[in-house]
């Protein structure tokens, strides 16, 4: 039999608040009530099998901050999700939600007619028609596509060795920020590690920060036996994307209950945190360029939670001359598909403000980030350039 | 202040606030004064089981008939007071189903209705049951909110023209040869004096029974058996759980709002004053209940209390659950010739309105008076408002104001609402008036902001430190008995606001 979605101990919450102080959502907006009151707090109120009431639910943003803050283990964001998923289960999801969790579906296609899609994704008619539409903010810019797809450049790329790697590189890496897997791809070769691309599907995460449990964890029961063919082969496995990483390591096995997963995770990295073990291991390749950048590190939500620390920063500092300073600031504030939506576009962008206001304090000429959505909000935020530091660290190799 | 009326009722629980709302609606002037706030006794200080009868069928047909005809009538005038659970007597392996079959035998006598349910039926309704049960009934029991049942009764009665002065205690009594003419009574926060005379007394103190009859040299037959029972974080089960055995210690789970409360032990008592639960009943409470639900061995538990039964003695029994829970009025003329004093006691939180039906018949009966009882037809004030923890939680949901007590979820609204209604005399009794103080931090964190509260709307009287400190002293009592895991942590967190930032 099947084991239920885990039953989190709110029992043990001694209300201290410490996780409504770091929630960003509460920060800035008075309709959630932080994740004290909407996590542990409501638990006491929730009857099973009784209609959801607490439509606030849909404002969890799924930072997993207040999971983190918490001194009493209790997995709050966890309690959020599984209310979320009810409530959005029995309120039914707007095609706009659909179409913001399916991307993965046609962002080949976008890819393939790029110079189209593009086009019509900055047309001011099409953005006012998905505004008025869909309720897709039209202040928020739509990521390009680009073209070829990573998986198609790497087709055609050769690197040969004895040490294998597995790469997750994530489905908007795949067709929206080809560069950012070429550079993790070029670092693992400088070391000496040949790549394979395991078969995979989205991860899910888009789907289940919308609630949608069945959705998500369908894409997990297709990625995880892929996955553990890599592992069970002798392979680890790098993701780029910490969000992806996020999903796979925790998600997967914690809410969503996926044969293989906790497997799965013990041989997933982070990108940095196989770098950093290498480099601990000194097997690290440190022929770095000098660089003269001056540039601003933004740790993601979905890295803290990983609870590896912080290290593309540690590896960063080994470039010679590079300076980087780290953006005191908490969560960026687009959360996935949540800052695309009409409704919570301004508590996005206010939340948003503290991370911007911090990095102009700091000027740098460049901002680096492991997340694709704080590097989307970050660009929106500040107009600057802004990268992943696999391709930072790309760029200062000497091949 | 000297003051005249018809009936002069002493004690402010259930019965004294039942009895005073059934003199008003036939029209008889009375008083009510009890010594502290209404419900401070037994009767907020209770299980909240709403009794379908089920459990004294077997041994007490008598009390078990009167439970299931008011069970009945209570529904109709209080349904803001009650959610209708139901109930379930569990039969675990060890209880064996001899006793069910007398169980199913008695409610059917008594007109209890049962039907009688499978383990996986009983399993689907109640999830945390110990899952090796052999069958359970179901009957009509419930949760009831004892103080808002008494808060009602006297509001309905003060706006029938009653006087109820709370926090005033009756010092004396004054004889005048077969009948008692007055009574000397004294505010125990003002300190003044004065006389109520009055045609009638009647004696509703429960276990304070003969302390009032004592300043008439009289005394009956009483056994006080303490009760203590157990307050969970959150609501373990959905409807009442009753072990299906004779009545024993610790064999009942009574949902409550957000909480479940598991009892009770029964230890006889000398002293009704000073009291505690002991570390002995907390373990009885645990280890017995867990055999109902296993989840109580685990889960976190937020308060421990205790309550008084008053339960009369006709004759001496070894086991006070073997004497009965029917109630008793004593005629004061018939058995001492003290022409105009009643004491009614004993009796149940459910039959306190048959209680008070027959006191009042009584009272009409000495005066002659052929008044009937419409107490039975006539719904409590509110018992249109919508009750309930899903009904609570949709109004935190739709419109969040600023939120007092976060734990039971209770606005500065309605603490201001309350504020401006009602005469509160003491801190304590804004606690008893609301939820408030009642979740996970049993107050740590709602008390002090409702001292700003009081602060804002000018209504603090006297040195908040030393309220505060009252409030934390009382509550400690509470806390002490159940203090190990999360509650330990939670104790630290509150010692370090109140002694670090307080300044304790």
């Amino acid at each position: 039999m099947e084991k239920p979605w885990p039953k989190t101990n709110s029992d043990v919450c001694i209300r201290c608040a410490a996780c409504t102080a770091v929630c960003p959502v509460s920060r800035v907006s008075p309709k959630f009530p932080g994740p004290k009151q909407a996590g542990p707090g409501a638990e006491r109120f929730r009857t099973p099998g009784e209609p959801s009431v607490d439509q606030w639910i849909d404002l969890c943003i799924g930072c997993h901050l207040c999971d983190m803050a918490c001194a009493s283990g209790v997995n709050i964001s966890e309690l959020n999700l599984i209310a979320k998923a009810k409530y959005t289960d029995e309120k039914g999801r707007p095609f706009r939600d659909w179409l913001l969790t399916h991307t993965y579906l046609f962002s080949p296609l976008g890819s393939l007619f790029s110079p189209i899609a593009n086009l019509l994704l900055k047309s001011g008619t099409i953005r006012w028609l998905a505004d008025s539409l869909l309720k897709i903010d039209r202040r928020r810019k739509l990521p390009r596509y680009e073209s070829p797809t990573f998986r198609q450049w790497f087709k055609a790329h050769h690197f040969n060795s004895h040490k294998k790697m597995a790469y997750f590189y994530g489905c908007y890496t795949n067709t929206n920020e080809v560069d950012v897997a070429k550079a993790t791809v070029e670092v693992l070769e400088a070391n000496g590690f040949e790549v394979t691309l395991p078969s995979q599907r989205c991860c899910g995460i888009p789907m289940l920060g919308n609630g949608d449990f069945k959705g998500a964890r369908k894409l997990g029961l297709w990625n995880v036996p892929s996955l553990l063919n890599s592992v069970r082969s002798g392979l680890d496995i790098v993701f780029s994307s910490t969000s992806c990483g996020h999903m796979i390591k925790h998600e997967y096995s914690n809410l969503l209950n996926i044969p293989g997963s906790e497997e799965v995770a013990q041989h997933t990295f982070d990108i940095f945190e196989f770098l950093r073990n290498l480099k601990e291991g000194g097997n690290l390749n440190t022929d770095f360029r000098k660089s003269s950048l001056r540039a601003a590190y933004f740790a993601p939500c979905h890295l803290k939670s990983l609870g590896i620390g912080f290290p593309a920063f540690d590896i960063l500092q080994l470039i010679p001359g590079f300076k980087v300073d780290y953006i005191a600031a908490d969560c960026c504030g687009l959360g996935g598909t949540f800052g695309f939506k009409k409704e919570k576009y301004e508590i996005s962008e206010e939340i948003g403000r503290d991370l911007a206001e911090a990095i102009d304090r700091l000027k740098p000429e460049i901002v680096l980030s492991d997340c694709e959505g704080c590097r989307m909000q970050i660009r929106h935020l500040t107009g600057l350039k802004v990268l992943h530091p696999i391709q930072i660290l790309r760029d200062a190799m000497t091949r | 202040m000297d003051i005249k009326t018809e009936v002069l009722i002493v004690g402010g629980g259930a019965t004294g606030a039942g009895i005073c709302r059934d003199l008003a609606l036939r029209g008889i002037p009375c008083v009510l004064i009890e010594k502290g706030d209404l419900a401070s006794g037994a009767s907020g200080r209770n299980h909240g089981l709403f009794h379908s009868g089920g459990r004294y069928a077997v041994a007490d047909p008598e009390a078990s008939r009167e439970c299931i005809t008011e069970n009945g009538i209570l529904r109709k005038i209080a349904p803001h007071c009650i959610e209708e659970t139901d109930g379930f007597f569990v039969s675990l392996p060890e209880d064996g189903l001899a006793f069910r079959d007398k169980f199913l035998q008695a409610c059917e006598k008594v007109g209890i209705q049962t039907t009688l349910l499978n383990r996986d039926e009983v399993l689907s309704l109640e999830p945390e049951l110990n899952p090796n049960l052999l069958s359970a009934v179901k009957v009509p029991d419930g949760a009831i909110d004892p103080f808002t049942l008494v808060l009602e009764n006297a509001r309905d009665a003060e706006l029938h023209g009653v006087k109820i002065l709370l926090h005033s205690e009756v010092t004396s009594l004054i004889l005048d040869g077969d009948r008692v003419k007055g009574a000397k009574t004294k505010d125990r926060i003002r300190g003044e004096e004065y006389t109520i005379e009055a045609s009638y007394f009647v004696n509703a103190t429960g276990a304070w029974a003969n302390q009032i009859l004592k300043l008439v040299g009289l005394r009956i037959g009483m056994a006080l058996s303490k009760g203590s029972m157990l307050i969970t974080n959150t609501r373990l089960n959905h409807g009442v759980i009753n072990r299906c055995r004779p009545p024993s210690d610790a064999d009942i789970v009574v949902p409550n709002d957000t909480v479940s409360i598991l009892g009770t032990t029964s230890i006889r008592l000398e002293d009704v004053e000073h009291f505690e639960v002991t570390p002995d009943e907390v373990s009885l409470l645990v280890q017995e209940g867990s055999k109902m639900i296993p989840a109580i061995r685990e889960t976190r538990f937020i308060r421990a209390y205790a309550g008084i039964r008053p339960l009369f003695l006709s004759e001496e029994k070894g086991d006070d659950r073997a004497i009965s829970r029917g109630f008793v009025l004593i005629d004061h003329a018939k058995r001492d010739g003290l022409q105009n004093l009643i004491t009614i006691t004993g009796g149940k939180l459910v039959t306190y309105r048959l209680m008070a039906e027959r006191t009042s018949d009584l009272i009409c009966q000495k005066m002659g008076r052929n008044t009937a009882c419409s107490t039975h037809s006539n719904p409590l004030p509110g018992a249109s408002r919508p009750a309930g923890l899903r009904e609570r939680f949709k109004q935190f949901s739709a419109a969040r104001g600023e939120i007092v007590c976060d734990c039971e979820l209770v606005p500065r609204k309605e603490v201001e609402e309350l504020l401006g209604t009602e005469k509160l005399r003491d801190f304590q009794d804004i606690l008893h008036r609301t939820r408030l103080a009642k979740g996970t931090c049993q107050g740590g964190f709602c008390v002090y902001r409702l001292l700003g509260v009081l602060h804002d709307s000018k209504m603090l009287q006297g040195d908040s430190n030393k309220i505060l400190k009252g409030f934390l002293e009382e509550r400690w009592k509470g806390i002490r008995p159940i203090l190990w895991g999360a509650a330990v942590k939670e104790e630290e967190l509150i010692e370090y606001i109140y002694k670090g930032i307080f300044n304790f």
